[in-house]
């Protein structure tokens, strides 16, 4: 999964070449890469890769701050496991 | 007398010089100090040898550095040149050098690529941090900006040109304080204000907040740059910080709208919300004013080359199935739509192009005087003598209430998140690619982000031109906004009797 996601964000988010490749721990807020309008293309992705709804309430930086956030974030709300992110 | 930009910030100081001027994080000014500070670093400008009428740029995100540095490009008789920090390298030195900056002004921050910007620029312009200055504030020697005239530029502000490089809009301090003084008074601002824009310095929203906050001794609130991402870490910045007045592109507002949980927030102190720079999706303004409904809410128009124009106040109820009118002529500003066949519009219902007259008139293109006169025209309506009026290519229709309402644009210009593209210029970058043969750039409308690009290309048969190597390409020349999201390949694109790319066939493909 942090593979998915790596490749999607490298490919589709990151705007500066200067920040590839990317870390699993690097930062997508300092570093700018994650903006409102890149937010919501990766939550698109995320629901259609992963078959998982993503909430209003869940558009927290904690959820999203690396990709290894986002992939602790995902497998707390795939199927089956939603009473666990919700905890 | 208020005749320059720098004049509110004299004035604000001198007579509230302990009220807040900028908070940005941790970081805060107060008027006072704002005044001292930028003083400091008109004088180091001119210690590094910048003269009046030099162009500085300015490369910064918007914080009390940002401003106390605009201000001191403005006192040391300079005018200022933000620069798009995120934008690519390459961008970047084009800008430094089509406008001839005298030296760079950054932030601790940005000191490296403030270095690696200079170093790639012929004659190395020189660099000056704001957060380190030694310079006293006082002395006796005056400031070379407290000669200059209304008429001498204050800023210029880079768009997306057609031909495939970003053009200049220049702005006189006369433009500029025509805008900050009507926006002042028009939102009704007072010292008890917190304003906040999240546009950055070089979008001509930012005028508002920086400018129109300081004419009335306001407080100019910066976002975050890490909150400005989330909707939910928006709507908490706002109650925390108790901001009264927003000014944004409608984008914003409508993930605000969708996204934020603005019911869950204390937002009673918001008591204005104005929105510019594109049309707003009537169904997410409806959302916006249902979720948030005692705020003032203002659709203000105006391509850069005039800023605001005409302005709207949408009351409630009003927003429904039609986007909300862009509305009558600002005070001391006068619009009218021409015909295609030369005729002023004056029945409601008919369309014509926007033509603009007033003091917020730019005085033009830097450096390209035959640009400039394609829009600032003789005034067609006015015999006796020659007055420059600007074009605005924007067509528009009366309605019955006397409000004109936006139709879209005669040339090839699009908005996405309020950034003004010309898909010549998109075009332009992909031509740069060896192994393209053939390129059109199509908008492809967005519900929730206005518009979407999507490039149709034909390329010369090269394996490895792939979508993610087009799209890596782009990214060397092009800010993120502009870069196409949907890339096609072709082995040749559709053509018109007359040769041209058949962009309507394209369209409907």
């Amino acid at each position: 999964m942090e593979t998915v996601i790596n490749d999607y964000v490298s490919r589709e988010l990151v705007q500066d070449p200067r920040l590839l490749p990317l870390a699993d721990d690097t930062s997508l807020l300092e570093t700018g890469i994650l903006d409102s309008l890149n937010l919501l293309r990766l939550v698109v992705f995320l629901e259609e890769r992963f078959g998982i709804a993503v909430g209003d309430a869940d558009l927290l930086p904690d959820n999203f701050a690396s990709v290894n956030a986002i992939c602790g974030y995902v497998r707390a709300r795939e199927p089956g496991k939603q009473e666990a992110a919700r905890g | 007398m208020a005749y320059l930009l720098q004049h509110l910030l004299t004035e604000a100081a001198a007579r509230q010089p302990g009220r807040p001027a900028v908070a940005s994080g941790d970081a805060a000014a107060t008027y006072g100090e704002l005044d001292r500070w930028s003083t400091q670093v008109a004088r180091a400008l001119l210690r590094l040898g910048v003269a009046p009428g030099d162009r500085v740029a300015l490369l910064a995100p918007k914080s009390a550095a940002a401003v106390a540095g605009l201000y001191g490009v403005l006192k040391a008789g300079a005018c200022y040149v933000p620069l798009d920090p995120k934008a690519p390298a390459d961008r970047l030195s084009y800008v430094v050098r089509d406008s001839g900056a005298a030296a760079i002004v950054t932030d601790d921050a940005r000191a490296a690529q403030a270095a690696a910007l200079a170093a790639d620029v012929p004659g190395s312009p020189p660099i000056l941090v704001t957060g380190s200055l030694d310079v006293a504030a006082e002395s006796e020697v005056p400031l070379a900006g407290e000669r200059a005239i209304e008429n001498d530029l204050a800023y210029i502000l880079y768009t997306s040109g057609s031909t495939g490089t970003p053009k200049g809009v220049m702005i006189s301090h006369r433009n500029s304080l025509a805008f900050a003084e009507w926006a002042a008074a028009e939102a009704g601002l007072g010292e008890q204000d917190r304003v906040c824009s999240p546009a950055p310095l070089h979008f001509d929203l930012s005028v508002f907040d920086v400018f129109s906050s300081c004419r009335a001794g306001a407080c100019l609130a910066v976002l975050p740059e890490g909150a400005a991402t989330f909707p939910v870490s928006i709507a908490t910045w706002l109650e925390r910080e108790r901001i009264s007045v927003w000014y944004s592109v409608p984008s914003l507002l409508t993930l605000l709208a969708c996204f934020g949980g603005l019911q869950r927030f204390d937002l009673s102190r918001l008591r204005t919300v104005i929105f510019a720079g594109e049309v707003f999706p009537p169904k997410y303004l409806a959302r916006l004013m249902a979720e948030l409904p005692h705020p003032r809410y203002l659709n203000w128009y105006g391509p850069t080359e005039t800023n605001v124009c005409t302005a709207f106040e949408v009351r409630k109820g009003e927003a429904g199935d039609a986007p909300v009118p862009i509305g009558t002529a600002c005070a001391n500003t006068e619009v009218f739509a021409v015909t295609p066949d030369g005729r002023l519009v004056s029945e409601p219902g008919e369309e014509g192009e926007l033509y603009v007259r007033g003091p917020t008139v730019m005085r033009g293109y830097w450096g390209q005087q035959a640009k400039t006169r394609e829009v600032l025209v003789t005034n067609p309506f006015r015999a006796e003598y020659d007055e420059l009026v600007y074009r605005t290519g924007d067509l528009v229709t009366l309605e019955p209430t006397g409000d004109y309402a936006y139709v879209g644009r005669r040339d090839s210009m699009v908005k996405i998140r309020g950034y003004r593209v010309e898909l010549g210029e998109v075009e332009a970058a992909l031509y740069r690619h060896p192994a393209i043969r053939e390129a059109a750039v199509l908008p492809v409308p967005d519900e929730l982000l206005g518009s979407r690009l999507r490039a149709v290309i034909a390329g010369t048969g090269a394996a490895d031109l792939t979508r993610d190597a087009v799209l890596e390409h782009c990214r060397q020349w092009l800010p993120g906004y502009m870069v196409p999201d949907l890339v096609e390949f072709r082995e040749t694109l559709p053509r018109t009797s007359t040769g041209k790319v058949d962009r309507a066939g394209l369209a409907t493909d």
